[in-house]
């Protein structure tokens, strides 16, 4: 940017007047400020004494799970819109025709690498579906980095840990029959 | 002989007591921090091996074990001699400013020992009539521990902090020795016990009568001490680590004992000088001839003051932004130099004249040396008020050959 | 000189262009949203979606006198005196309209259709469309019906018809038809005589939406994700454009590039669905050195001094040229053989034909050679040896004098030796091969060497009617693999990396054939003969 931008907004420093210029009062704001905040109540919550409690567990960005359909399945099409979201690339997503008659697509395999996940939540956002949606379970560990890249079906399993907490955020449509166009077929 | 042992046993009680406060004192850093930003801090490491936690007081034994566990990496790219040297001379020269710095004022025995000094004294090297030149000379090569540990370490940034730490620390030593200046002439010593007992004995302290060299000194030793708001040598956001970017393990923990061990000095050396040291007023006493109690009260009273200093310190750290390179050099030869000057113009010409003039006009003398001391502050400020000599806006200002581009 | 004005902007065309108003706004950079136009095919102007404003001016008054209703631009020849304008906003609503009537019927299913990112309904709804769906929202649903070569998705179709008219007029095979009347119509084949032609993979490109699946590419990739490389079909002598797609060093599909001097918008099935050859794990993936029975894997960093001493202590040495080196490849092993022998003997390795040319009623043509640089491999050989030996030539000589050394590049895409021949080659001292799959003759080798797929070297290929082409690389070779070019350009000793496109000035300068190729070579290839000719 140049000096010339014409974007650039030129701010003046406000002047500080004969009381600012002792500093004085400058000098005692920050003092006060620390010292209030000294005192103060600590909003530590101490974590294995204590847990934490969310308090809407639906907009906290924890753990992945993927969703079922009423019929148990999983409910993701396979689209890659989370993975083309995803801002860390942890997403991978292997696609394939359904197996069943009413679906034409699904994820042969689906895996978040959670240690490589930023939590960011996009990934719920760019879902067509609703299949993918972030829970509240935030103390997630592990004893390798293998152990952290969960597969289908221990995303299918968070699902199944959690869908009773914590309800699917848009609950599914019902079913539609579907429409006769008419035509050959 | 013996006075041999005596010296070698106070240094090793000042050692292990700095050394422990060094430790503890982090702890209490980190408390503070954290109450200061609203979380509870470190509380969890008690007792090694047990689940006993103690309000985390095993926390400085962890930290220091990290230290000496953590790989001690010397990079392929620093010069070997030097960067070694660097975090050496800096902690020897920490560690060498204690010798004539009292931790307490007497013993009232010898412990039935014939050949001690007459009364054992607290401090290292008692009676060093250079006592404060001692002080600065010493301080004052650590000003090589900063500059050669940015050199030898070949990276930009440790550059730049050892040079901002040159800078500085010898800016801020010419208003630094002229707010003491006004300390000595008053007590007519170096000798720090002496500026002590001096004080006890007028029960008149430094601060009181002489309150612009106190800001003043104040201040630099602030800078010196190289603590927010002037740890520009080391600021995180801009330079990394300063000048010891490049080092880990024990080299760190040398660095960062010897930064805490200045800011000891300092702390001690405002006590000392400013505030009475080991007196307080129907307390201590103020003579050399002491009892057990009174002894221990007196150690206990100046160290407890210096507690209260470092306290402040930490405090500081979180209260104030840090300053600007160009406000920071402003500071010290815009503001400190002029102001120091004149206060020692005024001590020397009121030392000349004073008696003369509190008993032209009635008044005690150290009630006339204090209406003046406050005085000179007040004019000092109102000066500083008027003529704004630090405020400096160096920032991109939109010129007139810009404007007229502009429209 | 014909003299156009679109939207306000003057523009002049040769009295013998004869544009269409599609056309002629490209020229002065207006797109023109189109489905059912395409320049390869007949105009029907069905979908309605390039309609614009039109007028002519009057040549005595100088006045504008625009047409009431709208025009379709496909359908609109652009004459002298045209004034199109594409930016009203009459034009604009028409446009929405057309969107909307469209997407009445659009099971958007865009999540899970592989043509999204890439489809124009898409495309042409975010630019011109309504924001809103004004109508009631239909259920999803997608008909999916086998019709052949290619999968229908029978909700999904716009009725462009650009398919059907391909089948006419470019194939010739008449597959497709629309079938029903009005909301009802569908694209579909009759029963027992499904889509199953040689350029069948094309109406997958030509389907504006994602109406025609590609069944080898079906559900395996989205189309963002792929990255295109501008390259050369290896499959026959046609040396047709293309483009090779790929994510992450593995190819998706191969598309035709737009090449009006070659395959104009068209490429085969053999050559679209020709790659799987390039992952294929039956591969040579490391090189090998035999002694004795002894077979051991060389570290590609020592091999090339190992080489030029073990070739340089042999004696007599010949080269085997096969059609399928780029023509920089072909001058460099020359080039290196003149090196360490310099009465080397340089001969073209055998050219695959298989049938006869196909060729369709819409002029595209299947050539029955299936290899891509005969005649570059050709030029080069000639202009080093001066003459042009076959392989047979020299298994004569084989038999009658015997050499030390045989270099053997192969880069075949099929098997192309048989046992006694590679027995006769074998004879030499240090017999070094070069070949994609494993043969009779890498068997032999002394030194076997993996080669670089079509994909993955860089070069120039010249076709039948030489028109030299250069092919970028598309995907990086597997890790044990070295392109013919950069070993070559090693063992040569020269400087820096090897870069096709400085090769092939050097092959320019050196050799007449290839002068033209010296100012560098476009997207659409340089034509030779227009060199011989003069």
């Amino acid at each position: 940017m140049k000096p010339n931008d014409p974007d650039i907004r030129w701010v003046k420093e406000p002047p500080m007047g004969p009381t600012g210029k002792t500093y004085l009062s400058l000098f005692l704001g920050g003092f006060t400020t620390t010292l209030k905040h000294l005192v103060s109540k600590k909003k530590t919550i101490p974590f294995p004494d204590r847990h934490y409690e969310c308090p809407d567990p639906l907009i906290y960005r924890g753990v992945h799970r993927l969703n079922r359909d009423d019929q148990g399945r999983v409910k993701c099409v396979a689209c890659f819109l989370c993975s083309t979201a995803c801002p860390a690339y942890c997403i991978d997503i292997v696609a394939a025709e359904s197996p069943w008659p009413d679906r034409e697509k699904y994820p042969e395999s689906f895996t978040i690498d959670e240690l490589r996940c930023i939590y960011c939540g996009m990934c719920e956002e760019a879902c067509p579906v609703d299949a993918i949606e972030l829970t509240s379970l935030f103390d997630l560990s592990g004893k390798s980095r293998e152990e952290m890249i969960f597969d289908k079906e221990k995303l299918l399993a968070v699902y199944d840990m959690t869908k009773d907490a914590e309800p699917r955020r848009t609950a599914g449509r019902p079913p539609t029959p579907p429409r006769d166009t008419g035509g050959p077929s | 002989m013996l006075f041999f042992f005596e010296t070698l046993i106070k240094i090793a009680l000042l050692i292990a007591g700095l050394m422990t406060a060094a430790a503890y004192l982090v702890l209490v850093e980190r408390w503070m921090a954290a109450w200061i930003q609203d979380r509870v801090g470190p509380n969890r490491v008690g007792v090694p091996l047990t689940k006993i936690r103690l309000f985390g007081l095993g926390q400085p034994a962890a930290d220091g074990g990290k230290f000496f566990f953590k790989e001690e990496f010397t990079p392929g790219h620093v010069d070997r001699a030097l960067y070694f040297l660097g975090p050496m001379i800096m902690l020897t020269a920490a560690l060498a400013v204690f010798a004539v710095i009292p931790f307490g004022s007497v013993l009232p025995t010898r412990f039935g020992v014939e050949g001690l000094s007459e009364p054992i004294r607290l401090v290292v090297a008692p009676g060093m009539a250079a006592g404060l030149v001692y002080v600065f000379a010493v301080n004052g090569l650590a000003v090589y521990g900063a500059l050669l540990s940015g050199w030898a370490s070949n990276n930009k940034y440790s550059l730049l902090g050892g040079l901002r730490s040159a800078a500085q620390l010898v800016s801020y030593e010419l208003p630094l020795g002229l707010g003491i200046l006004g300390v000595v002439l008053v007590a007519g010593s170096l000798d720090l016990e002496t500026i002590i007992s001096h004080q006890a004995q007028s029960g008149a302290w430094n601060f009181m009568l002489q309150p612009l060299g106190f800001v003043i000194f104040f201040v630099a030793g602030f800078a010196e001490s190289g603590r927010l708001p002037f740890d520009l040598a080391e600021s995180e956001q801009e330079l990394v680590g300063g000048y010891h970017t490049e080092y880990s393990g024990v080299k760190l923990l040398m660095i960062m004992v010897s930064e805490y061990l200045h800011m000891f000095t300092a702390s001690f050396l405002i006590v000392i000088l400013f505030f009475g040291g080991w007196h307080f007023w129907g307390l201590t006493g103020s003579s050399d001839v002491v009892t057990w109690p009174v002894a221990l009260l007196r150690v206990v009273v100046l160290l407890g003051k210096v507690l209260l200093t470092i306290l402040f310190f930490m405090v500081a750290r979180w209260s104030w932004p840090r300053f600007r390179f160009d406000q920071l050099m402003g500071l010290a030869w815009k503001v400190m130099l002029p102001l120091g000057l004149l206060n020692l113009v005024v001590l020397a010409v009121w030392m000349e004249y004073g008696r003369a003039v509190a008993e032209a006009t009635g008044l005690s003398y150290l009630a006339a040396t204090a209406a003046v001391g406050w005085g000179t502050l007040a004019v000092a400020w109102l000066a500083v008020v008027w003529f704004a000599p630090s405020a400096s806006d160096n920032r991109p200002q939109r010129s007139p050959v810009v404007q007229e581009v502009c429209r | 000189m014909i003299h156009i004005t679109i939207d306000n902007r003057p523009l002049e065309l040769r009295d013998d262009e004869r544009l269409n108003c599609i056309e002629a706004a490209r020229r002065v950079g207006i797109e023109i949203p189109h489905y059912c136009w395409h320049p390869g095919l007949s105009v029907v102007a069905s979908c309605r979606m390039c309609l614009i404003e039109y007028g002519m001016t009057n040549q005595a008054t100088g006045q504008v006198e625009m047409m009431p209703k709208l025009v379709p631009a496909c359908q609109t020849p652009a004459v002298d005196g045209s004034v199109v304008v594409t930016n009203s906003v009459k034009v604009a609503r028409a446009r929405a309209m057309v969107e909307e009537g469209l997407l009445l019927d659009h099971p958007i299913d865009c999540p899970i259709c592989d043509k999204a990112g890439e489809c124009l309904l898409q495309d042409y709804h975010f630019q011109y469309g309504q924001d809103e769906r004004r109508a009631d929202v239909r259920p999803f649903t997608s008909r999916r019906r086998d019709i052949g070569d290619v999968t229908l998705f029978v909700d999904r179709c716009i009725l462009c018809s650009r398919c059907v008219r391909f089948v006419r007029e470019v194939s010739g095979t008449s597959e497709l038809y629309v079938s029903g009347r009005g909301a009802h119509e569908e694209i579909d084949v009759v029963e027992g005589f499904p889509l199953a032609n040689n350029l069948s993979g094309n109406v997958v490109d030509l389907c504006p939406v994602g109406a025609l699946g590609d069944k080898d590419f079906l559900y395996k990739q989205r189309v963002w994700y792929l990255k295109r490389h501008a390259a050369v079909c290896t499959g026959c002598s046609a040396g047709c454009s293309i483009w090779i797609e790929e994510n992450h060093d593995r190819i998706y599909r191969l598309k035709p590039r737009e090449n009006l001097a070659v395959n104009r918008w068209w490429i085969c099935n053999e050559g679209r669905y020709g790659y799987p050859h390039v992952h294929n794990p039956e591969r040579l993936l490391l090189p090998r050195r035999r002694e004795g029975d002894t077979v051991t894997t060389p570290d590609w960093t020592k091999l090339p001094r190992e080489l030029g001493e073990r070739l340089r202590g042999a004696g007599r040495m010949a080269a085997v040229l096969s059609p399928f080196l780029t023509v920089e490849e072909a001058f460099l092993l020359c080039q290196y053989a003149r090196s360490i022998d310099p009465e080397a003997v340089l001969v073209l390795g055998p050219v695959p034909v298989v049938g006869e040319d196909e060729v369709f009623p819409g002029g595209f043509t299947i050539r029955a050679e299936k290899c891509p640089n005969r005649r570059g491999v050709e030029e080069v050989l000639l202009a080093s040896s001066g003459g042009l030996r076959t392989l047979e030539s020299l298994l004569d000589e084989l038999d009658r004098l015997p050499f030390g050394a045989i270099w053997v590049a192969g880069g075949y895409r099929q098997p192309w030796i048989d046992e006694p021949t590679a027995q006769r080659l074998a004879r030499a001292d240090v017999l070094v091969v070069q070949d994609l799959f494993p043969s009779p003759l890498s068997e032999l080798a002394t030194y076997a060497l993996p080669s670089a797929a079509f994909a993955e070297r860089e070069g120039s290929y010249v076709n039948y009617a030489d028109q030299l082409q250069t092919a970028a690389r598309g995907v990086r070779p597997p890790a044990g693999v070295r392109t013919e070019g950069s070993l070559l350009w090693e063992l040569l000793s020269r400087e820096r990396m090897y870069r096709a496109s400085s090769v092939l000035e050097d092959v320019a300068r050196a050799i007449g054939y290839f002068a033209p190729a010296a100012k560098g070579v476009g997207p659409t290839g340089i034509d030779l003969r227009a060199n011989l000719l003069a």
